[in-house]
């Protein structure tokens, strides 16, 4: 599968396209922002380019990579989430990136919980990862509420990062999946306010 | 696994320039680890080399041209190609021979196959290779290519901008 037969995913709120070339702007904005510090930013504009590039050539190198998150509603991309898996990487990632403007209205938890689906039940992934900044407060929150476990036993990337393990297919299926479930939808009622600090 | 990216395949009597693939990742990671890219940015770590090699396939994707793999006899033994990432005026012809490979005018075959197919079938407005003064053997490269000097580049001020004669290999 290359870049050009991207899946298209739905949720309630969102569509997960492949990214495009005129999505770039929204993605350069975040990577050039403080927003990026935990994902190997802020860059410059030769290191955005070529990271943007490297995610179209990653869906062409592996058949799978990261989608553009857009809001069903008025077409506008709010952050991208999906599946990374460089060379000589211990495991295949589970990853997100919000917009920083995007923040606070549960779409990663909606993206990432559709695309786990997708990996889980289309291309048979049994197990799944994420790797996390210890600092990254707001991304280990959002795996907790993924439902992960942080995997002391797993092999980080280069020892810096801690590694959260995503709860199996099967795992997914009983009360886990019904919280996570419920919780997107709280995200859905106009009338619901998240207590305390804007989590993705 | 249905479309794939199509990049086409160039050959020389020699060489063979075809679109990258996952299996020329250890030899690209090998050049881009080691001393001889100092004057194209490197040494970078295995990461850094993965996400570069990734977006050679990303830009072809996003402009419809970019890096080869030059192989000899069915083994990577260099990459070449056009870029053009949008904050640059210029699109840029390059060329790299992989660790024990150099000195065999393999560079030079393989860019000048690859400045043919430019200027035949992207025909930009200019072609340029920005080069370190230090870099000489890359200096002499784009001088038997034909290449004349325009001064220092805008983006890389200790490198010089040369400029390829399209006209000469558009024919």
């Amino acid at each position: 599968m290359g870049h050009r037969d991207i899946p298209v995913l739905e949720t309630e709120r969102l569509v997960l396209r492949g990214p495009e070339p005129q999505d770039y702007p929204d993605f350069k904005a975040t990577f050039a922002s403080y927003r990026s510090r935990f994902m190997g930013g802020p860059l410059n504009a030769y290191e955005t380019w070529m990271l943007y590039a490297a995610e179209i050539g990653h869906w062409e190198i592996r058949g799978y990579g990261m989608w553009m998150v857009h809001l069903k509603e008025t077409g506008e991309t709010v952050g991208m989430a999906g599946g990374w898996f460089p060379a000589k990487w211990p495991e295949r990632e589970i990853a997100w990136i919000i917009w920083p403007d995007k923040a606070g209205k549960g779409y990663a938890l909606e993206a990432a919980h559709r695309v786990r689906r997708y990996f889980y039940e289309v291309r048979g992934w049994e197990t799944a990862v994420s790797y996390i900044d210890p600092k990254n407060l707001d991304s280990i929150r959002l795996a907790e509420r993924l439902g992960c476990r942080k995997d002391a036993d797993a092999p980080s990337i280069d020892g810096s990062d801690a590694v959260y393990r995503h709860p199996t297919l099967a795992q997914l299926q009983g009360q886990l999946g019904h919280g996570i479930a419920m919780e997107i939808a709280h995200y859905r009622d106009p009338l619901f306010k998240p207590k305390g600090w804007a989590l993705d | 696994m249905t479309e794939r990216l199509s990049i086409p395949v160039l050959a020389t009597e020699r060489l063979r320039l075809r679109g990258p693939l996952e299996a020329d990742f250890d030899a690209y990671a090998a050049f881009w680890a080691g001393p001889r890219t100092v004057f194209v940015g490197g040494p970078q770590d295995q990461r850094a080399s993965w996400q570069r090699f990734a977006a050679n396939l990303g830009h072809w994707a996003l402009k419809g041209f970019g890096w080869w793999i030059v192989t000899e006899a069915g083994r990577p033994v260099g990459t070449v190609g056009l870029h053009h990432p949008p904050y640059l005026a210029d699109t840029e012809l390059g060329w790299v021979t992989f660790d024990g490979h150099e000195g065999r005018g393999v560079a030079f075959e393989a860019a000048s196959v690859v400045l043919a197919w430019a200027a035949r079938t992207q025909r930009p407005a200019r072609l340029v290779s920005t080069i370190a003064p230090a870099n000489t053997a890359s200096v002499r490269l784009a001088q038997r290519l034909g290449a004349v000097i325009a001064g220092p580049a805008a983006h890389d001020p200790d490198a010089m901008t040369h400029v390829h004669d399209l006209q000469r290999y558009a024919a």
